[in-house]
């Protein structure tokens, strides 16, 4: 008797993997695959790990795989970017254990720095995607993607959204198949790639595309959904084959599982019978481009749009446009102009001081990926640029040169978190060490990888972690780097002098500032208030922009005074150190505590 | 049985773990269920919303505009940003938290005044409830959320022995005891409502 569960599209891929006898699983966090990693460590018969980076997290896998083990690696979709190395020359072995490749796209990017359709990566190095549109459909494709991996010999992409990875539905739980591990065998044409070996394999990435599309037309995972009606054939996959189905529709509908290599017999012999056939996917014309390099006529992002999630309501509107009758009830548009809630720093947040002490100072500075990318926003607006992991040391540099170039040596800032130093700072640090441009970098040391949940990274050792720790401060030494400060950005003059005297000195200059996340290390200290007699309403803790401060009118007073709410409050200091007239103190009675 | 919840709050106040309990105790009575969590980077005190869907048969996981039955929303403004999704006439649970976002901390947006007053005249049902004050009494405010949960079951249909064992297993379990007593609280708040 199986059980049922109710579980997340990420929750489902890891049990998929403990079931068909996964061994080796690696990732790097990232929204929206961050609880796929957390969830197999529920399974002690997998050895799951985070590597500092994606790539060191697919070689790993790829080890795994060698080893004869079944091996999944799963990353955010620019995590494949920083992979694409070793995967597009490991695509070209003949696999030995199944190796699933899971992405998590972000169409509609909640949470990411750009919108690339992943599924380009596979077509570019010559494997096979699969699609799920439900967690149960993702836990399956995780055993039949290492089916297919170890028959056709090719690593195969396990291709999740967001909205797929977050949302829940019922999935039954099954035993776990013995994983059968075989060791490596050693074979110099099978696993070194160079001439003539590499070669050689070129023709067998073809020809493995070519068995495994004969083979799909048969396929049962791929939907055919016949309506009876000839007019119009609905093509699609994913998470919008089920918005596809809360229309009433009287269309036939052939829902893909493997978007990669297409069932193009299938398809031609489906085709044939319809006078139209649309493709409803999110992003790129992916699906559509293959039907129509095929010699199938198909339409599809004249309807559906290349950015964002397709939902219920605007599948509906593309097929409207389409000219297809669709029946949705009437809507009411979304109230207009309600304040926005965007992220905020969290209260206590350690990057706060170092932001507003920039800010004053009018520094330019180049931002790169975490919780700090927040200081992008009001009312810091402090970062000038946002790209990509680890990019701010070769952006501040290339920036310096441009502006010698103009005869501007104006001091040039940048930030950079430990978890990103180590992900992709180090090669840019040793890179810049010996530079003569006047640049100051400040190293947001808060112990942790903190807006994908809090994972460790080599410095968080510093606070007992079980992680190897390693001290930022000795490796930049070891890269020939002298001017290198550690502040305690909690004393906001202290720092302010820091930063201030860095930004004079030529060459580079390297400021790491030590206090820990506030919301991982549950900080909570005594709160500070605000005396109301001696506030004089100048707004330079509102300045500060700290969740628990606002302006409010307090009894017996004409104007408003700012008031921090104790609950919020962890007890920082910094707000205390801005106020200009001292009304910011500690709270020391059990009444200041309460509201 | 048949039923589309969305629920609103700010990031930080456990709205995954609100649609999670839901969704299990749905799933428990035989019901086909989809839940879903808009998240990401919004933990940093961003919007964030969920959705639960249960009926005998469930698609899409997001509840598509003008379908939702019931609004839980655990912060006033986020409750309000979604009436859009509600069918005419629904079920309002909302608590009193208000959380100023940065535009209002910043003082360049005013906080939306009489949310609840204004949903009424809407034609929506609301049952407001004080679950950070009820919290607070009971001695741990994160409870609030368990509060709500208490107050919208009494407007679906799961037998109540049945949220309870659901809400126990997914608690730590020295917060057992206190999660039951809160949830029991929140739905003597529908009544009296």
């Amino acid at each position: 008797m199986s059980d049922k569960a109710l579980l997340t599209g990420n929750q489902a891929v890891a049990r998929g993997f403990y079931e068909a006898g996964g061994v080796v699983a690696a990732s790097y966090p990232g929204s929206p695959t961050v609880e796929l990693l957390e969830s197999l460590r529920e399974y002690e018969e997998i050895t799951s790990k985070w590597a500092l980076n994606e790539k060191i997290a697919l070689e790993i896998a790829i080890g795994a795989s060698f080893g004869g083990a079944r091996s999944m690696v799963s990353m955010k979709h620019v995590g494949v970017n920083i992979a694409a190395d070793p995967l597009m020359t490991f695509t070209q072995i003949r696999t030995p254990g199944g190796f699933l490749l899971v992405v998590g796209d972000d169409p509609g990017l909640s949470s990411s720095q750009n919108e690339q359709d992943s599924r380009f990566f596979a077509k570019f190095a010559r494997f096979a995607i699969l699609e799920p549109s439900t967690p149960q459909e993702a836990k399956d494709f995780v055993g039949m993607g290492l089916a297919l991996s170890e028959q056709y010999g090719m690593p195969v992409m396990l291709r999740m959204t967001s909205t797929l990875c977050h949302s829940r539905g019922p999935v039954t739980l099954l035993e776990r198949t013995a994983p059968v591990i075989s060791g490596f065998i050693p074979d110099q044409s099978r696993f070194c790639m160079l001439p003539p070996f590499a070669n050689a394999q070129q023709h067998f990435m073809q020809e493995r595309l070519e068995k495994l599309g004969q083979a799909l037309d048969g396929l049962a995972e791929n939907q055919y959904e016949d309506s009876g009606r000839r007019d119009v054939l609905l093509v699609t996959s994913g998470l919008p084959y089920q918005f596809l189905r809360e229309l009433t529709l009287e269309y036939s509908i052939y829902k893909l599982a493997i978007t990669y290599p297409l069932p193009i017999t299938r398809l031609h012999d489906l085709a044939r019978e319809y006078k139209r056939v649309i493709v409803i996917e999110e992003l790129m014309p992916f699906i559509e481009d293959e039907l129509k390099s095929a010699g199938i006529k198909a339409q599809g992002k004249e309807f559906f749009s290349f950015t964002g999630m397709l939902t219920t309501d605007n599948i509906a509107a593309g097929l409207e446009l389409a000219g297809l009758l669709v029946t949705r009830p009437s809507t009411v548009s979304p109230t207009a102009s309600l304040p926005i809630r965007t992220p905020m720093l969290c209260a206590g947040c350690p990057h706060r001081p170092v932001f507003h002490i920039l800010q004053k100072q009018k520094a330019l500075v180049i931002g790169d990926i975490g919780c700090y990318s927040l200081g992008i926003l009001e009312p810091f607006e402090i970062l000038k640029t946002n790209l990509s992991m680890g990019a701010s040391l070769g952006i501040v540099q290339g920036m310096g040169m441009a502006n010698r170039h103009r005869q501007n040596s104006q001091p040039l800032v940048a930030v950079i978190g430990d978890g990103t130093f180590f992900h992709s700072g180090l090669a840019g640090f040793a890179d810049v060490a010996g530079t003569d441009l006047n640049i100051t970098f400040i190293i947001l040391d808060n112990r942790t990888t903190a807006m994908t949940g809090g994972q460790t990274t080599p410095t968080t050792g510093d606070l007992g972690a079980p992680r190897h720790a390693i001290n930022i401060d000795d490796v930049l030494k070891s890269f020939g780097i002298t001017d290198i400060v550690v502040a305690d950005q909690f004393d906001y003059a202290a720092t302010k002098t820091v930063i201030q005297e860095a930004m004079k000195r030529d060459g580079l200059s390297v400021i790491r500032v030590t206090r820990p996340c506030a919301l991982n290390f549950r900080i909570k200290q005594t709160p500070y208030q605000v005396d109301q007699d001696i506030c004089i309403s100048c707004r330079a803790c509102i300045g500060v922009n700290c969740p628990p401060i606002h302006m409010k009118m307090h009894p017996g007073k004409n104007k408003k005074n700012s008031y921090i709410d104790p609950h919020m409050c962890v007890g920082c200091s910094v707000c205390s150190q801005v106020c200009p007239v001292k009304a910011i103190k500690l709270a020391v009675t059990a009444e200041e505590v309460k509201p | 049985m048949k039923g589309n919840v969305i629920i609103a709050g700010v990031g930080g106040q456990g709205l995954v773990l609100a649609t999670r309990v839901i969704g299990e105790v749905a799933l428990r009575t035989g019901l086909d269920v989809k839940t879903c969590d808009v998240i990401g980077l919004a933990q940093r005190g961003g919007m964030v919303w969920g959705s639960v869907r249960f009926a005998p048969k469930v698609y899409a996981p997001l509840i598509p505009a003008g379908e939702a039955d019931y609004l839980l929303a655990l912060e006033q403004l986020e409750g309000l940003r979604w009436r859009h999704l509600l069918k005419p006439q629904a079920n309002v649970i909302m608590s009193r938290q208000t959380t100023f976002p940065n535009r209002v901390l910043l003082e360049k947006e005013p906080y939306p005044e009489n949310i609840p007053v204004g949903l009424r005249d809407l034609g929506y049902k609301v049952v407001e409830v004080d679950a950070e004050g009820l919290a607070a009494n009971l001695g741990n405010t994160r409870l609030a959320n368990t509060i709500m949960l208490g107050t919208l079951a009494r407007f679906l249909d799961f037998p109540t022995p049945l949220w309870l064992e659901v809400l126990r297993l997914n608690v730590p379990e020295r917060t057992r005891e206190p999660n039951a007593a809160a949830f029991k609280l929140g739905f003597d708040q529908g009544q009296t409502n």
